[in-house]
C-alpha cells in the first residue's frame, strides 16, 4: 500500500471516466458471483443461485445507474480534493525549495524586479517625451503647421515662420485634411497687483481649444468668438493661478484683473490638465482671446489631421489654399507650409531613443540572467529530478510542480517590479530638469511593463520548466543507477557559456554609450561659449505700455536706470541691447555683401541682427578677433560687426574689414561697413549651433518695445538683490524681469545631463546584473568541478594551475563578450554621435574603461568562486560525489 | 421474525464497524453484516455499494484493488483516520441515543413525570 500523500506526490491516482466505470463493473460482476458461489453451497441450483444473487442485490437496471452516479460523485469531489491538495503540496513544497536556497531565490527575485522595474520606469519616461509629446486626444494625428522661406536663404540659417491670421483663416475655411486647426499664441503679462508688477504667463487661443485638447472650463464659460469679435476683454484663469492665489473661490467670476495696461474680466477658470502645445512650457495662468481676425498676429498654429490624411497631402492642400486666397500673394510667393510632428521639437530625440534602446539591452541582461539562474539551478537539482522520474511520477505531475515553483517565482518578482517601476519613474521624474518638465505627467506606461513582465517571467518560465523536464527526462535512468551526478551535458554548459558572452556585449555597449555621454556633457560643461556667462544678468525692460509712448521717454528710462546702476558701484560693468543675450531677433530681406553676385530679387534671407553698445564685447566677454568695437554709433556711419563664422563663410581667412554689407528691402537701403569681427557667442549653451551668421550695429535711440540693461556682477547674491531694489525704486509700474544669463545657458545641457544620469544609472545596473550571470555561472562551473579540483590537488598539481585553468575559462567568455560588444558599441555610437559633445565616434577612452570595468567584474565574478574551490580539502571535495 | 429493514444513517456505520480490524471487499462487508446481525437486518447489496462509494468520497474510506484467496480481483476498502474518528464518535453517540430511547421505551409508569391530563 502506498500512502495517499506519497501517491499524490507522485501523481499516480489520477483517473479517467472509463475506467473507474469499468471498476464499477468489476465490482457488481464479482459480487454477483460470489454471492451465487455462496446461495450454491448451501446446496442451489447454478441457475437459481444466480437469480437470487441478482434479487438480493436489488433490480439491477436502477441500481447499476445509482452506483455509477454514485463513483461518478465520488470521483468528482476526490479529484477536486486531489488539486487542491497537490496545489497546497506544490506551493509549500516550492516555498520549501525556494527557501532552502534564500540567496538564490534572492538574486533571480531581484533580478526580475530590476529588470521589470528599471525598463518599465525608463521606457515610461522616453515614451512620454518621445511617443507622446502632447497630451491631447489623436495626439498621433498632431501636426504643428509652421511656414518656411520658399526660395533662396542665403544666409543658411533655417527658419520656421507662425503663420499670419489671414494665411490661417484661409486654411480654416478651405481645408478638408484637417479635422480642426488652433492656433495658440503665449506671452508674458504682469499682473498689477497693489504693490507690484508680477509676471505671469498667459496664453492666446481659440474658443475651440479647450474641447480640441479634450478639456472644459471648471468654473464659468469659455469665451466665444462673439466675445472675441465684440472686443471684449475676457480672461479665464489656469487652475494653478486660480488655486493659489485665488484661493480656489467661485466668486471671482465676473472680477476684474488688470494685466499691463488693461483690465478684464474673469469669465472661467481652465483646468491644469488643459496643457499647453509647447513642449516643456508649463501650463499658462491665464487664457486669452486669439483673435482669428485680427490681420497684425501671427501665431502657432496645431492640427488635428482627419485620419489616413497624410503630411505630404496636408502640405500640398494647405500649399495650394494658400496661393488661392490671394489675400496675402506676397506670402504664397514667399513661404511654403512645413508640417512638423510634435515629436520632431524634442530635443535630444536620438539620446532618448537610445536611452530606449538601453531599455532593451538591460531586459534582454536581466531575461538572460534569469535563464541561466533557473538553467544553473536545473543542473543543481538533476539528480533530484532524476530520482522522482525514475520513482515514477509523471511527466505532467513534475511538470506542475515546476511550474507552481516557477510561477511563484517570477510574480513575486514581477510585484516587486511593478512597485520597483513605480518608485523608479517616481524618482526620474523628480529628478527632471526644467527643460523637461513636461515629464511631470509622465505615467506608468503599462504596455512596456506588461512587456518586459512578459519577456521576463515567460523566460523564467520556459528555462525553468522545460530545461528540468528535459534533465529529468533524459538521463532518469542512468543517473539513479550510476549514482554520479553526471554533468547535465555539455549542450547546457554552451548555452550558459553563451548567455554569459551575450550580457558582456550587451553590459559592453552600454559602457561604452554612458561613458561617451558622460564625456559629452562634462565637455559641455567646460566647453568654451565665447563668451563668460558667470555673474552676468539680463535686466529686462518691458517698454511697451502707454507711460513709455515717446522714443524720449523710453530714451529716459534707460539712460536713467543705467547711470543710477553705474552709482551703485557694486557692479563691474554695465552695457545696454535691444535684446537680452540668449534671444534672439532677426532681419528679413535680401542680403547682399559687397562685391559678390547679387542674389535674385525674390531672396528672403534671415540674419540674426543685435542692437548693441560699444561696451557690450567687454560687459559679456566676448573677444574681439579683428578690428574694434563700435566707434561711431550713429546711423550715418553704417558700421557693423560680423562674427567669426559670418567673416569665414565669406572671407575665409582674410580680413573681412572694411568691407561693405546690407539687408535690403529696397535698393535705398544704406551700405553698412565692417569695423570689427567678434567671436562666436554660444548664448544658448554648447548644444546648440553657434557659428551662424550673425552682425551686431550699434544700439542708438531707434523706438524700441523692450530693452534689455546687462549688468556683470562680482558674482554675489547681494549685488543682484541691490539691483532689484534699485530698478523698483526707479519706477514701481515698470514691467522688469531679471535673468541669470548663465542659467540660460545651463538649461540647454540639462536634458543630455538628464540623458548621461539616467543612462549611467542604467547602466551601472546591467553591470551588475551582468556580473550576477557571469558569477553564478563560473560558482556554478566550478562547483561542478568541484571533485574533479579535488583530484587533481590531490595528485599533487599546484594549486595556482588548477585557479588559473578555472579563471582561465571565465576569462575567456567576458573576454570574447567585450569583443563583441565594443564592435557593435562602435557600430551603434554613430546614431547618436551628432548628439555628443567633443568625443569622436571611436572614443578610446570609453572603448577602454569599458574593456576595464569588464573584466574588473569578471575577474571578481571568477576569483570567489575559484578561491572556494581551492579552500575546500580535496578529500572531502572527492567523496562529495 | 421477519429481517429488520436498517434505520436511515445506520448502514454507514455498520460499514465503517465492518471495517474495524482490517479492510474487506464489498462481499467481505455484505457476509460479515449477515453474521454478525445472526440474519436480523435486512440490507439490499447494492445499497452497500452506494455507502461505500459515499464513504469514500467523504474521505472516511479509502479503496485499493487486490487480490481475494481466490486469486480473484477486489476492491479492498479500509478505514481512513478520518473514518476510524467518525466511527468512534457516531458509535458514542448511537448509544446513547438507544440508551434513552430504550430507557423510555421500558421504564415502568411510575418512574416517568405525570402528563398534565392526568
Amino acid at each position: 500500500m502506498i500512502r495517499d500523500g506519497v501517491r499524490r506526490f507522485f501523481n499516480l491516482a489520477l483517473r479517467r471516466r472509463d475506467q473507474w466505470e469499468r471498476e464499477v463493473e468489476d465490482e457488481i460482476r464479482l459480487h454477483l458471483a460470489l454471492r451465487a458461489e455462496q446461495f450454491a453451497a448451501q446446496g442451489m441450483s447454478p441457475d437459481a443461485a444466480t437469480t437470487e444473487a441478482m434479487r438480493r442485490f436489488g433490480p439491477l437496471s436502477t441500481s447499476r445507474a445509482r452506483l455509477l452516479d454514485a463513483a461518478r460523485h465520488r470521483e468528482h469531489h476526490m479529484q477536486r480534493t486531489e488539486f487542491l491538495a497537490d496545489l497546497k503540496q506544490d506551493t509549500s513544497f516550492a516555498l520549501r525549495t525556494l527557501g532552502r536556497q534564500k540567496g538564490w531565490t534572492a538574486v533571480t527575485v531581484a533580478t526580475l524586479a530590476l529588470g521589470i522595474g528599471a525598463t518599465t520606469a525608463v521606457f515610461s519616461v522616453v515614451s512620454s517625451l518621445l511617443l507622446h509629446p502632447l497630451p491631447y486626444p489623436h495626439a498621433d494625428r498632431m501636426v504643428f503647421v509652421y511656414q518656411e522661406p520658399s526660395t533662396g536663404n542665403s544666409t543658411g540659417i533655417s527658419v520656421t515662420i507662425t503663420p499670419s491670421a489671414p494665411v490661417v483663416r484661409a486654411w480654416m475655411a478651405g481645408s478638408h485634411d484637417f479635422e480642426a486647426l488652433e492656433g495658440y499664441n503665449s506671452s508674458t503679462v504682469m499682473l498689477q497687483t497693489r504693490d507690484q508688477p508680477v509676471k505671469y504667463q498667459a496664453a492666446q487661443i481659440f474658443p475651440t481649444f479647450p474641447r480640441f485638447a479634450g478639456e472644459k472650463p471648471i468654473l464659468g464659460r469659455m469665451f466665444t468668438a462673439q466675445d472675441i469679435a465684440r472686443r471684449d476683454h475676457l480672461v479665464l484663469l489656469g487652475e494653478q493661478l486660480w488655486r493659489t492665489r485665488y484661493g480656489a473661490q467661485r466668486n471671482v467670476l465676473g472680477t476684474s484683473v488688470t494685466l499691463g495696461d488693461s483690465t478684464y474680466t474673469v469669465i472661467g477658470v481652465l483646468p491644469a490638465a488643459l496643457r499647453p502645445p509647447v513642449i516643456g512650457d508649463a501650463p499658462p495662468d491665464f487664457w486669452m482671446p486669439l483673435d482669428v481676425n485680427n490681420n497684425n498676429l501671427g501665431m502657432m498654429l496645431l492640427g488635428r489631421l482627419r485620419p489616413g490624411i497624410t503630411s505630404a497631402a496636408a502640405t500640398s492642400e494647405l500649399d495650394s489654399l494658400v496661393a488661392r486666397s490671394g489675400t496675402d500673394a506676397a506670402a504664397g510667393a514667399l513661404f511654403r507650409t512645413r508640417l512638423a510632428q510634435p515629436s520632431d521639437r524634442v530635443r535630444f530625440r536620438d539620446s532618448l531613443t537610445m536611452l530606449s534602446g538601453a531599455v532593451l539591452l538591460v531586459l534582454l541582461v536581466a531575461c538572460a540572467n534569469v535563464a541561466h539562474l533557473l538553467l544553473a539551478r536545473t543542473a543543481a537539482r538533476h539528480r533530484e529530478l532524476s530520482l522522482r522520474a525514475a520513482l515514477g511520477a509523471r511527466r505532467a505531475r513534475l511538470f506542475r510542480q515546476l511550474l507552481t515553483e516557477s510561477l511563484l517565482l517570477t510574480t513575486a518578482g514581477a510585484a516587486l517590479g511593478v512597485l520597483l517601476g513605480w518608485m523608479g519613474l517616481r524618482t526620474l521624474v523628480a529628478m527632471r530638469p526644467s527643460s523637461l518638465d513636461e515629464l511631470r505627467v509622465a505615467h506608468l506606461d503599462t504596455t512596456t511593463l506588461v512587456v518586459a513582465a512578459a519577456l521576463t517571467v515567460l523566460s523564467g518560465l520556459f528555462f525553468g520548466i522545460m530545461g528540468a523536464m528535459q534533465s529529468a527526462g533524459n538521463t532518469a535512468q542512468n543517473t539513479v543507477r550510476t549514482g554520479t551526478a553526471i554533468s547535465p551535458g555539455r549542450r547546457s554548459e554552451r548555452a550558459r557559456g553563451a548567455l554569459v558572452v551575450t550580457e558582456m556585449a550587451l553590459s559592453a555597449m552600454l559602457i561604452v554609450g554612458a561613458t561617451m555621454f558622460m564625456r559629452s556633457v562634462s565637455n559641455l560643461q567646460h566647453a568654451d561659449l565665447g563668451f563668460q556667462p558667470r555673474g552676468l544678468y539680463a535686466v529686462n525692460l518691458d517698454l511697451s505700455s502707454s507711460r513709455y509712448a515717446t522714443a524720449a521717454s523710453k530714451a529716459a528710462v534707460i539712460t536713467g536706470l543705467t547711470q543710477q546702476l553705474n552709482q551703485l558701484g557694486t557692479l563691474r560693468d554695465i552695457t545696454v541691447a535691444g535684446d537680452p543675450p540668449n534671444s534672439m531677433s532677426f532681419s528679413i530681406g535680401r542680403f547682399e555683401v559687397d562685391g559678390e553676385t547679387p542674389p535674385p530679387a525674390s531672396e528672403t534671407s534671415f540674419i540674426e541682427v543685435k542692437s548693441v553698445q560699444p561696451n557690450y564685447f567687454r560687459t559679456m566677454g566676448i573677444h574681439m578677433l579683428r578690428g574694434s568695437a563700435f566707434t561711431d554709433t550713429t546711423a550715418a556711419a553704417g558700421q557693423v560687426i560680423v562674427n567669426e563664422g559670418f567673416a569665414r563663410k565669406h572671407w575665409g581667412a582674410q580680413s573681412p574689414l572694411g568691407h561693405r554689407l546690407r539687408i535690403a528691402q529696397s535698393d535705398s537701403e544704406p551700405w553698412l561697413t565692417i569695423v570689427g569681427v567678434a567671436a562666436d557667442v554660444a548664448s544658448f549653451g554648447p548644444t546648440m549651433e553657434n557659428t551662424a551668421p550673425m552682425l551686431y550695429t550699434p544700439f542708438n535711440d531707434m523706438v524700441l518695445r523692450s530693452t534689455s540693461i546687462i549688468v556683470r556682477t562680482g558674482g554675489n547674491a547681494a549685488s543682484i538683490a541691490r539691483v532689484r531694489g534699485l530698478v523698483r525704486a526707479f519706477d514701481p509700474h515698470l514691467p522688469v524681469t531679471i535673468e541669470n544669463v548663465e542659467d540660460g545657458t545651463a538649461t540647454s545641457i540639462a536634458t543630455p545631463r538628464y540623458v548621461m544620469l539616467t543612462l549611467s544609472l542604467f547602466t551601472a545596473l546591467a553591470l551588475v546584473l551582468a556580473a550576477i550571470g557571469l558569477y553564478g555561472v563560473m560558482a556554478y562551473a566550478v562547483a561542478q568541478r568541484t571533485h574533479d579540483i579535488g583530484i587533481r590537488i590531490a595528485l599533487g598539481a599546484p594549486r595556482r594551475t588548477v585557479a588559473r585553468s578555472v579563471i582561465l575559462r571565465g576569462a575567456a567568455l567576458a573576454l570574447l563578450g567585450a569583443a563583441i560588444g565594443l564592435v557593435a558599441a562602435h557600430w551603434g555610437t554613430r546614431l547618436i554621435q551628432h548628439e555628443l559633445y567633443g568625443v569622436a565616434k571611436s572614443d578610446p577612452v570609453s572603448f577602454a574603461a569599458a574593456v576595464i570595468v569588464l573584466l574588473g567584474a569578471a575577474a571578481i565574478a571568477c576569483v570567489v568562486p575559484t578561491r572556494r574551490a581551492l579552500a575546500v580539502d580535496p578529500i572531502t571535495a572527492i567523496r562529495a560525489e | 421474525m421477519p429481517a429488520l429493514p436498517v434505520l436511515k444513517g445506520t448502514l454507514d456505520l455498520l460499514v465503517l464497524r465492518a471495517l474495524n480490524w482490517t479492510p474487506m471487499h464489498g462481499f467481505e462487508i455484505v457476509s460479515w453484516l449477515e453474521q454478525a446481525a445472526h440474519g436480523a437486518l435486512d440490507v439490499e447489496d447494492s445499497a452497500l455499494y452506494q455507502a461505500l462509494y459515499r464513504l469514500e468520497e467523504r474521505g472516511l474510506l479509502s479503496a485499493e484493488w487486490g487480490v481475494t484467496g481466490n486469486n480473484r480481483k477486489a476492491r479492498y476498502y479500509r478505514l481512513t483516520s478520518a473514518g476510524r474518528a467518525y466511527l468512534r464518535a457516531e458509535t458514542k453517540s448511537w448509544v446513547r441515543y438507544a440508551e434513552t430511547v430504550t430507557a423510555i421505551l421500558t421504564a415502568p409508569r411510575n418512574s416517568l413525570p405525570a402528563g398534565d391530563a392526568a
